[in-house]
């Protein structure tokens, strides 16, 4: 962000690209590591996508595995069980978007109106916490308090008031997944409003204070404004991010509620995929996945676009 | 016991049959090319191929084994460990040279050059490079080398991630030939490999040539059976004798379990006690015709009644939810009182017995015997492959070469209880181990350079029971395997190595019925379920995939029984 070029920077022309380069230099050095990094580990690997058109065989490698063209493609699009994990992730991503996506956000605008510092800190590390858990942790910890032998039901069952079955309930899964995403990241997301809060200009409320507007007036006409920014560039993510609702929380609750509730698109590569060896489905699925993630976020992000956000980059 | 649990465990999942396509340019199963090679034997060319069996008689068990059939072997029980250890190898194997060897090892890696990576080295006559790779990771690792053509100068491939390594094409292409050197009476150059049974060795041939090194070979292979808490039914006047039938089964379930106290009378049980039901491992030939256990109905019977089972509350609810990594922890605080769990050494064994009496005084682990689930017909289960662990050579070392490395093969697979087998397995005494009440007792080093297991990866001798400062256990474990060992059957297809396209491997993998399957013996899903995703799998590959073993493999080469 910092080596954006002012936005209306003269034509460009060679001595201005030639002066430009000199003029950055150092940052650009800073920032080539980073460069480096992405190109070795994300752009490179972008190359093995080649397997999805083809019938990999790792023991022959990527040059010498026959070529069958869109084969894997069909074969996926006529898979009920592939349907059927688009279906569970859409559905999921649409409730942690109505659940989850306004709760940091009504986490910062509280935690911002404590006042004393000592408290903030400790709440904040408070909620902090859990997103340091591993998913095995946390479902675990779940696992424990509401599981079928866990400490709520045990105790229903020591007074003779039935049982709860909501860690193996495929018809309540999407509540169980978004409640324990909201536990474990909520906190973590909060850091990014926090800082957006901090860079409000205080002058504004004492200035909207001495006008008589009260507290509620302040965070609308403030607070809120000052966070649309941030706010809709998290919603872009979120959205281009629309296919991807984890994977591991999925993974080891699989078995707990049934594939047909559990699956999601990363779990489906992973077993209809590398787990049975065919690498090459499980590279069509995720290659299809990308493609769509691609197009959402470019849709999302014209969207913040036509709203007079900034979205990803300023236009 | 990390060891253990993974090696064994993961035998329950061993495919007889493995996957991937065959050499070359893969063929998918439907585009009309020739057909793949299949990588199975012919009886003539297995019987050329095989080397000769010459039992080993240097030491002899206190618990000597029983036979239960052709190739059915109990493992032999020891009780003591031989206070002088005799020699099986003259003089040292190895004539100098170098070599690599990579091993899976599950545990922290032991460091190169380290005191008794160098007193093997002295022992064995070669400078032998070992590098362990994690364990759990490889199957990942290893493709990568396969895939460069880069494998080390030994190798360890276990069979059950044969889809994974593809050893149908790697045999004949990156893995040595051992034919000229092993078979038939050649062997004799070696008697400590002439010692492995012969049907271990079947696992090691493809297309009628010998390419693999058996260890850990077992003449009683099992998926697993089912264990109970002996201590706890002991008390409650229960006997594994009285529990012959599937009905016995439920009404243990109903009189052992007591949800308030936390108690639930089954873990997971479905892979070890639906073979009661007379269920395959995966195939059956029913008058000449190929048939997959998805279409028979016992199977619908087993799973029907593991339905019942989980909606009746009688198995924990944590092992419904999946959790299966607690399940040992469940079995040794009598949160469950009956469990399956990998036969021989797998469960068994006397870290088991260390783990249970530290959390339950007292604890004892039985074993229900093999029984049908009717309660009338003869029991019976069918036999796995006779080991899981083969080891290979790099098909471009010289002849010399591979005459050197089978020579240190050969030291490597030195019975159990003789001077070899305390080498590899205990390092030098007074350095790696001390003998405590005459057991070899791994010291600090030991424990650290020695036990994380390298070499018994390479060769090792057949299994025996042995489990030092817990007899009950050898005698337990002996026990079980001498009453039941006549129940056992071989499966079609046992021991024989089958290399399928990957289309056929992931048709016979069946993901998405395994998957039901589980939701349905974990209660979520019922049987009519399971029987529309096996129709689905029918459709998409499982018609083609039992056509094509019929074709291709029973036709030509039978059922290998």
């Amino acid at each position: 962000m910092s080596t954006a070029v002012p936005r209306r920077a003269a034509a460009p022309s060679r001595r201005n690209w030639r002066f430009r380069l000199r003029r950055d230099r150092s940052l650009l050095l800073m920032t080539l590591p980073a460069v480096v990094l992405l190109i070795v580990f994300n752009y490179v690997p972008l190359s093995g996508l080649v397997t999805a058109f083809q019938e990999y065989d790792p023991l022959v490698g990527v040059r010498y595995s026959e070529w069958v063209g869109l084969d894997q493609f069909s074969r996926l699009f006529t898979d009920p069980l592939f349907w059927g994990s688009l279906k569970n992730t859409l559905y999921l991503s649409f409730v942690q978007l109505i659940l989850f996506f306004p709760i940091p956000i009504a986490l910062a605008l509280l935690l911002n109106t404590v006042l004393s510092e000592r408290l903030r800190n400790f709440i904040q590390s408070v909620v902090y916490l859990p997103h340091f858990f591993s998913w095995v942790l946390a479902v675990t910890i779940f696992q424990q308090m509401l599981g079928g032998a866990g400490a709520l039901n045990q105790f229903l069952r020591g007074h003779d008031l039935g049982t709860w079955d909501v860690m193996t309930d495929p018809g309540t899964f999407a509540l169980l997944v978004t409640s324990q995403a909201i536990w474990k990241e909520a906190g973590w997301g909060i850091i990014v409003f926090l800082a957006a809060l901090a860079a409000i200009n205080t002058e504004q409320y004492e200035a909207a204070a001495v006008d008589g507007a009260g507290r509620f007036r302040r965070m609308w006409h403030i607070t809120l404004p000052g966070l649309r920014g941030v706010i809709m560039l998290m919603l872009v993510l979120r959205l281009g991010n629309a296919l991807t609702v984890g994977f591991e929380q999925f993974l080891i609750q699989r078995d707990a509620v049934g594939h047909d509730a559990a699956d999601v698109l990363d779990t489906f590569s992973f077993y209809y995929g590398i787990a049975t060896g065919n690498y090459s489905y499980g590279a069509a699925a995720g290659l299809f996945k990308s493609v769509i993630s691609l197009l959402l976020i470019w849709g999302a992000n014209r969207l913040a676009h036509a709203f007079g956000e900034d979205g990803l980059y300023r236009k | 016991m990390a060891i253990e649990w993974n090696r064994r465990r993961f035998i329950s999942a061993a495919a007889t049959v493995v996957g991937a396509a065959a050499m070359a340019p893969a063929l998918s199963a439907c585009s009309g090319s020739p057909a793949p090679q299949t990588g199975a034997n012919t009886e003539p060319g297995l019987r050329a191929a095989l080397p000769a069996y010459l039992p080993n008689t240097a030491i002899r068990p206190e618990i000597p084994s029983v036979a239960g059939g052709p190739d059915v072997l109990t493992d032999a029980g020891f009780l003591t460990y031989p206070a002088n250890p005799v020699a099986t190898v003259a003089g040292v194997p190895g004539r100098g040279g170098s070599y690599t060897a990579v091993t899976p090892l599950w545990g922290t890696v032991p460091s190169a050059g380290n005191s008794f990576y160098q007193a093997m080295n002295k022992a064995l006559g070669v400078d032998l490079a070992m590098k362990p790779a994690d364990g759990n990771n490889y199957n990942t690792i290893i493709p990568t080398m396969t895939a460069a053509k880069r494998l080390p100068d030994w190798i360890q491939l276990p069979a059950w991630w044969n889809p994974n390594f593809n050893l149908g094409g790697l045999a004949g292409t990156q893995l040595a030939d051992l034919t000229p050197y092993l078979a038939g009476d050649k062997i004799k150059k070696y008697p400590n490999l002439a010692a492995i049974p012969t049907a271990a060795w079947r696992t090691g041939i493809w297309g009628d040539k010998l390419y693999g090194i058996p260890g850990f070979a077992t003449g009683l292979p099992l998926a697993g059976i089912v264990y109970y808490r002996r201590d706890i039914l002991d008390a409650k006047g229960i006997t594994a004798d009285q529990v012959r039938s599937a009905d016995d089964y439920l009404n243990l379930g109903k009189e052992l379990t007591d949800a308030k106290r936390g108690v639930w009378a089954f873990d997971d049980v479905w892979t070890y006690l639906s073979p009661a039901w007379g269920v395959p491992f995966r195939w059956k030939v029913d008058n000449g015709k190929l048939v997959h256990k998805y279409e028979m109905p016992e199977f619908l019977e087993a799973l029907d009644w593991h339905y019942r089972l989980a909606t009746a509350g009688y198995v924990h609810p944590d092992a419904l939810a999946g959790d299966n990594a607690n399940a040992s922890p469940r079995f040794y605080a009598g949160k469950t009182l009956i469990q399956g769990g990998g036969a021989g050494n797998g469960a068994w064994n006397v870290a088991d017995h260390e783990s249970g009496t530290a959390a339950t005084p007292g604890y004892r682990r039985g074993a229900f015997n093999i029984i049908a689930a009717d309660g009338k017909s003869n029991p019976q289960l069918f036999l796995t492959n006779s080991t899981s662990e083969l080891s290979y050579l790099n098909s471009n070392l010289k002849p010399e070469q591979i005459e050197e490395l089978l020579a240190v093969a050969n030291y490597l697979a030195a019975p159990y209880g003789s001077a070899e087998y305390t080498m590899v397995n205990f390092g030098v005494e007074g350095v790696h181990h001390t003998r405590v009440n005459g057991v070899p007792t791994p010291t600090d080093d030991g424990k650290k350079n020695v036990q994380a297991q390298t070499y018994p990866f390479l060769a090792s001798p057949p299994q025996v029971i042995s489990n030092p400062g817990a007899d009950v256990v050898t005698k337990d474990n002996a026990a079980w395997q001498a009453a039941n060992a006549k129940a056992v059957y071989k499966p079609v297809f046992w021991n024989m190595n089958v290399a399928l396209s990957q289309a056929l491997a992931t048709a016979e993998a069946a993901q998405a019925v395994e998957d039901t399957i589980k939701d349905c013996y974990h209660g979520k899903k019922k049987v009519s379920d399971v029987q529309a995703a096996i129709a689905g799998w029918k459709s998409g590959g499982g018609d083609r995939l039992k056509q094509w073993m019929t074709d291709n493999v029973l036709q030509k080469y039978g059922t290998g029984q």
